[in-house]
């Protein structure tokens, strides 16, 4: 393609660039202006990342060929800073913690401003109507509104600039996410870059071999390099579990799924870009799918993995008392199967970074959830030693658990190292989608019993887990399944098993819950449904059967402290009695539409089911007098760099502002383990909390004070006081003690307490639990099969709310992706990956969500705190089908409940066809 | 990306000169690009790879402006679709233009996308898009058909041949059809003029044509009949979220009611059709009737009588009947 020379204005500066017509504007602004502001989340004008303004007007950069810019004035999120400061509307989204990962945020700021400069003062509905285009992962769209009608406003955000643990101080990261200088994954790259993309298997099962690449090369000047299974340093595998890593990097001969790298293009981008996948010599031979467990467990099915029989990769089983006398002797019992299916995590970012060459050493910078695992992981691949990978966490946009496993950072790392070139990779949507994990697709069966007191007597459960093409996290769901199912009740007798069976779908991995919310969807609805049969409110079923202080959970556990289920439904019994009555009032009068409320419970063990999962945290001193933070504890949108720096300024009584914080750098910060199953706060939180500790008795100790001391920092003087004596220390007269010119250093390590689980399951899979309750007040139109989520409420004992903003923020995540599970998202390996036909919810889905945050103090947590992530999300599913069965009868057993799907389930309850 | 050539053309006389010289390579692939959000999605796809593509933005002044007749309202191919659905006349008087408008896409498409392209969108049909799928008539004429047994959740009902079961899926043609709306098409010989309904083809044996263009035609614009129905109209989308998505099943209805007698209607139906879907027999049913919930159900079955499902798609006829039921009803209700 000739170029051609473009010009149009960015950010009221003219601009010219020489370039193929044809290109977007999106990709112009990113690599050619360095206007990384503008994200790009699918390239087909699905999710809006990267909306600008064309005069005024908000588009999708992505599908506006640059030729069209021509003589038009383009506004991107860099142009909203004036004269250094934030917009009001920036300014509106930090303070009410509008945005978490930050990666929508330009494009919603870029709608929300084509909507401010025609509509000043806009409705809530206007907000929603002129966002509908951006979507959104982490927020749930709450405070993203909030944040816009309130310009319209003068009331402020209730921000606290304090940073003290309890205040709502905005992220303290927040500033970069609204200007567009953070930096993702794909944001930032070094000038020499090569480009590699992987060839993938378009079959969901094959052998393959390759044909002869000296003819791709002949006709691609530009290539410089095809990586196979056979350029790999070290061990070509990788998996979550050291003693059962089975994924290759590049597939060897055997394409175990749709969307496995069979190997990976490298050579300078317009090269790369221009490579069709069927130039590529592969020659293949399909072989038939193992497709769904069932599939997988048929007597005749193939063998996927030699050391996998049946294709079973792991069984999971708690035990406790005679469940089938149990079931026998009680008044009721009920039973069913329940279906969920595969969930994507929908990040906005997908994966992308660089590798590089220095020396020995490799370094990688690339979205992560988990740095320290990805050197250890890549070190094998290597072939190297662990200290010579270095991995930089970009900025994540957004992981959920999608970003636990390594991705793009093998395939940029061997290139790098052998071209010794730096070597940078994006994912496409599609390639996002296609390669990386699912939640795991649950088929349950499961029993319930109870008295007809309403006491629960048993529940036995069997969930098969699909774990798709490789293990990934699926031993992980097998064990923490069977702790959860009988959720947070007390149940005399239970019986769990679990299964993770390996097929030919898209590997399933960490999602947050682990498999708790699919369980919890069964649960949940059976309890339900004994309640009706016993004539008892669902409500105050869950209250009577509620784990409480002193009660012994099915693994045997007593649990001393921190149980806060029942607050959190104390708080939301008000809104129950009230909203069943409105709903009832509502129902008299209507023709067609029918409102219900429900209500789900969850529980959720914080860390790692039995198996240690210690995190360390420093504290440095500087000369200066000002504290470094070194913290491995990596912020994935979810906060904790602000949970960090509020735990560590209050623990150590110093303000925030001579706090600078370290963060995820695998050179400069201890290992804080992974960001996942809810454990930063509480873990590494209290790794913090010891590590402060540490600190202020080394300085106490400095200056010869005992307990109770105090101390104060004035730039270089340090002041320690034990009432008494008064002691002045001069820092930059001490030595320097640790690598980074810190005089002192503080370090705290934290493991939670746990034992192992026997045979049966019984032991301390967790040192403490978290607690959620939600209300969804739903309206089902019967006829349509359409359900509007109207209403939330959303309760979570999280032990102390270190940032209230941020807790508040998770509750309003977890409930949308919950909102999604339930009703609209339904991964189809091969067949929706992509935004368009795969959907999450958009702003226009999310209802007002009230909050109730339980602070039922946690002794082992910093402060009292535990965790929020993924407590958030598990009732939320289970509240919005019980809701519709209490509007319609209709029972949904298959998720999500898309308008074809409750169509039948309403018919089945034989109800309504007499309207008909 | 392949090696396409880009053209703006800003006068009719350029376009001229584009469609002569297309004449002479009527093998070569050329389109239009209007506001690419079609376009430039299938090219990424490499479902279209056109040779040389004339960028047609430059025609706005010819063929970007709403303008009103006595009896009809003119719709410029150029104008886009936000601008059709926020102008304060459409909303009044044609309701169901905007409505199906507005319910399209999301805000930044709307601002992006022309009415012209938007009657020529493509179908969403995964087999289609997604050229790793080896059989699609409609991509690879002859190749066979991979969502007859494959995933056909979203795929027509109406329509329907051996060859081809995708189905349409804008919004903004029903209206048009609902409407009896006339296309304007200028090609190298001139100007013609077609019943909106004529311009799209059911799939038939040869599912890679879609419409009667001929190479090098060009849409310039729409004609809107006003009638006694046209306020009283509307457009009903059932789709699986809120925003942001394609129809499962759509209704575009209008209706003259006067004396509580139905005198005229128009139905024209969304998400299960092949092409923009009028639904004449159902209309015969309900003229001379009175507007109740019993004609309503009656003309909806018969509207979906010749449905032709598989085992994906078999809700839509319920789901069709029911949906098409609701949108009569809330006309009927409607305060013109
Ligand atoms: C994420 C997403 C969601 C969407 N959701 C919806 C939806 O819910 N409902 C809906 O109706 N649509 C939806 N669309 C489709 C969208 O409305 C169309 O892509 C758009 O209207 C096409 O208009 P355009 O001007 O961008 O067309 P272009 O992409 O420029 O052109 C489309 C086709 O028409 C041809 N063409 C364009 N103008 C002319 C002309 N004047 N004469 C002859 N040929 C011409 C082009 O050559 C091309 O083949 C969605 C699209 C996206 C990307
Ligand atoms: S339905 Fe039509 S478009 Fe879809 S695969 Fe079949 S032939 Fe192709
Ligand atoms: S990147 Fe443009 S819409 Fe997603
Ligand atoms: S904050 Fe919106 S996607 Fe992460």
């Amino acid at each position: 393609m000739t170029q051609q020379s473009i010009r149009f204005t960015v950010n009221d500066t003219p601009a010219e660039v020489s370039v193929d017509p044809l290109r977007r504007l999106a990709d112009v602004l990113r690599e050619d202006l360095g206007l990384t502001g503008t994200k790009i989340g699918c390239n087909a004008g699905d999710c809006g990342a990267c909306t600008v303004l064309v005069d005024g007007r908000q588009s999708c950069a992505c599908l506006v060929p640059i030729g069209q810019a021509a003589g038009h004035a383009i506004v991107t999120v860099e142009g909203l800073v004036a004269k250094g400061q934030l917009s009001q509307l920036q300014q509106a989204f930090q303070d009410h913690g509008a945005a978490q990962c930050g990666i929508c945020t330009p494009g919603m700021l870029m709608a929300a401003s084509d909507l401010l400069a025609q509509t000043p003062s806009p409705s809530e509905q206007d907000v929603l109507d002129a966002l509908g285009g951006v979507l959104c992962r982490c927020t749930g769209y709450r405070k993203i509104v909030d944040a816009v009608l309130s310009l319209g406003k003068t009331t402020a955000a209730p921000v606290s600039r304090n940073a003290v643990v309890g205040a709502r101080l905005p992220k303290v990261d927040g500033l970069a996410k609204m200007t567009g200088a953070e930096r993702y994954g794909a944001d930032s790259w070094p000038a020499d870059s090569l480009v590699l993309r992987a060839i993938r298997s378009p079959h969901h099962h094959a052998r393959f071999g390759f044909g002869d690449f000296a003819a791709l090369f002949a006709a691609h000047p530009g290539l410089v390099k095809i990586l196979t299974a056979a350029d790999i340093p070290g061990q070509n595998v990788f998996g979550i579990y050291p003693t059962g890593k089975d994924q290759p990097v590049f597939a060897e001969g055997y394409a175990r799924f749709r969307g496995e790298a069979i190997c990976a293009l490298v050579g300078d981008a317009a090269t790369i870009a221009a490579i069709r996948d069927d130039e590529v010599p592969v020659e293949w031979e399909t072989l038939s799918p193992l497709q769904g467990v069932e599939a997988a467990l048929s007597p005749h099915a193939a063998q996927l993995h030699e050391t996998a029989k049946g294709n079973v990769l792991i069984e999971g089983r708690l035990a406790r008392g005679d469940v089938d006398a149990a079931i026998t002797k009680a008044d009721i019992r009920l039973s069913d199967n329940f279906q969920t299916s595969f969930v994507e995590h929908a990040y906005i970012e997908p994966e992308a970074g660089y590798a590089r060459r220095v020396g020995d050493r490799l370094e990688i910078f690339a979205t992560t959830q988990t740095p320290y695992m990805d050197r250890d992981e890549v070190a094998l691949i290597m072939g190297l030693r662990q200290e010579q990978i270095r991995i930089i966490p970009s900025a994540v946009g957004g992981g959920f658990g999608g970003k636990l496993d390594l991705s793009l950072q093998p395939m940029i790392g061997v290139a790098a190292w052998l071209l010794n070139r730096p070597v940078r990779c994006t994912y496409s949507r599609p390639e996002s989608m296609a390669s990386t994990t699912k939640r795991h697709p649950a088929s349950i069966a499961i029993t319930v019993a109870a008295t007809k007191e309403g006491r629960l007597s048993a529940v036995r459960f069997h969930g098969d887990y699909n774990t798709g093409a490789y293990a990934s996290w699926g031993p992980t769901v097998a064990n923490r399944v069977p702790v959860h199912a009988m959720g947070p009740y007390h149940v005399p007798a239970v019986y769990c098993t679990t299964r993770a069976i390996y097929t030919n779908d898209t590997p399933a991995g960490a999602f947050r819950g682990f498999g708790v919310p699919q369980a919890a969807i069964a649960l949940e609805t059976m309890l339900d449904d004994l309640a009706e049969k016993l004539d008892l409110c669902p409500f105050e079923f869950r209250y009577l059967n509620a784990l409480d202080k002193g009660s012994v959970t099915a693994s045997g556990q007593r649990l001393d402290a921190s149980v806060g289920l029942r607050a959190c439904l104390d708080a939301l019994r008000p809104q129950w009695e009230r909203l069943r009555l409105e709903a009832a009032d509502f129902n008299e009068t209507s023709r067609h539409l029918r409102r219900g409320v429900g209500v789900g419970c969850g529980w959720y063990g914080i860390g790692n089911t039995s198996l240690p999962n210690p995190s360390i945290m420093r504290i440095g001193l500087k000369r200066d007098g000002c504290i470094t933070l070194y913290s491995g504890a990596l912020d994935i949108g979810q906060g904790s760099n602000t949970i960090m720096m509020q735990i560590c300024a209050d623990a150590l009584g110093v303000p925030l502002s001579i706090i600078d914080l370290v963060t995820g750098d695998t050179d400069l910060t201890p290992d804080a383990g992974k960001t996942s199953a809810s454990r930063q706060t509480f873990v590494s939180g209290a790794a913090l909390r010891l590590a402060a500790d540490d600190l202020r008795g080394q300085i106490l100790r400095l200056a010869n004070v005992g307990e109770p001391g105090r101390f104060a920092l004035d730039g270089r003087t340090l002041r320690v006081s034990d009432g008494v004596t008064d002691q002045v220390i001069d820092l930059a007269r001490l030595p320097a003690a640790g690598e980074n010119g810190d005089v002192l250093v503080g370090e705290g390590r934290f493991d939670p307490p746990t034992t192992p689980l026997d045979a049966d399951g019984q032991g301390i899979p967790y040192a403490t639990y978290s607690f959620s309750a939600q209300l969804a007040l739903v309206e089902v139109d019967i006829e349509l099969g359409t359900t509007k989520v109207l209403r939330i409420a959303a309760a979570a004992d999280v032990g102390k709310a270190i940032n209230p903003t941020q807790v508040e923020g998770q509750l309003h995540g977890g409930v949308a992706q919950g909102l999604g599970l339930a009703l609209m998202e339904e991964y189809i390996p091969g067949r929706t990956e992509n935004l368009h036909d795969y959907l999450i919810p958009t702003i226009g889905d999310v209802p007002p969500i009230d909050t109730y945050i339980i602070e039922d103090e946690e002794p082992l947590g910093p402060f009292g705190a535990k965790g929020i992530g993924e407590p958030a999300l598990v009732p939320t599913a289970p509240a919005i089908l019980n809701a519709i069965r209490h509007a319609t009868g209709a029972r949904v057993t298959r998720v999500p409940a898309t308008p074809d799907r409750l169509r039948a389930a309403l018919r089945a309850t034989g109800r309504y066809e007499a309207a008909k | 990306m392949y090696p396409f050539g880009y053209q703006r053309i800003d006068t009719p006389q350029a376009l001229k000169a584009a469609q002569q010289r297309q004449r002479g390579e009527a093998d070569k692939a050329v389109s239009y690009l209007a506001g690419g959000t079609t376009l430039l999605d299938l090219m990424k796809l490499g479902t279209l790879a056109p040779a040389e593509i004339l960028d047609i933005n430059g025609l706005a002044h010819d063929y970007g402006d709403i303008s009103w007749a006595d009896d009809e309202l003119r719709l410029g191919a150029l104008v886009r679709m936000s601008a059709a659905a926020d102008h304060p006349r459409i909303r009044s008087d044609f309701p169901v233009i905007a409505q199906s408008l507005d319910l399209a896409a999301s805000p930044q498409i709307r601002n992006m996308a022309s009415l012209g392209g938007n009657v020529l969108q493509r179908t969403r049909c995964n087999y289609f898009r997604q050229t790793g799928w080896t059989a699609c008539n409609k991509r690879q004429p002859g190749s066979g058909c991979a969502a007859m047994e494959g995933v056909n959740r979203k795929h027509a009902i109406l329509g329907v041949s051996d060859h081809c079961i995708a189905a349409y899926p804008g919004d903004f043609g029903q209206a048009l059809v609902a409407l009896e709306a006339r296309v304007d098409i200028l090609g190298f010989h001139g100007t013609r003029t077609l019943p909106f309904h004529q311009l799209h083809l059911a799939p038939g044996s040869e599912p890679e044509r879609e419409t009667v263009l001929l190479p090098g035609e060009l849409i310039t614009g729409f004609h809107v009949p006003i009638g006694p129905w046209t306020r009283r109209s509307l457009y009903l989308k059932i789709r699986d979220r809120e925003s942001y998505e394609f129809a499962l099943v759509s209704a575009a209805v209008a209706m003259h009611l006067d004396d509580n007698v139905i005198r005229d209607v128009r139905i024209a139906l969304g998400g299960v059709a092949t092409k923009p879907w009028r639904a004449h027999e159902a209309e015969q049913q309900l003229i001379g009737r009175r507007p109740d919930l019993p004609a309503f159900e009656a003309a909806s079955k018969v509207a979906f009588a010749a449905a032709v499902t598989r085992p994906g798609n078999r809700y839509k006829v319920d789901l069709g009947q029911q949906t098409l039921t609701r949108a009569l009803l809330q006309l009927a209700e409607m305060e013109v």
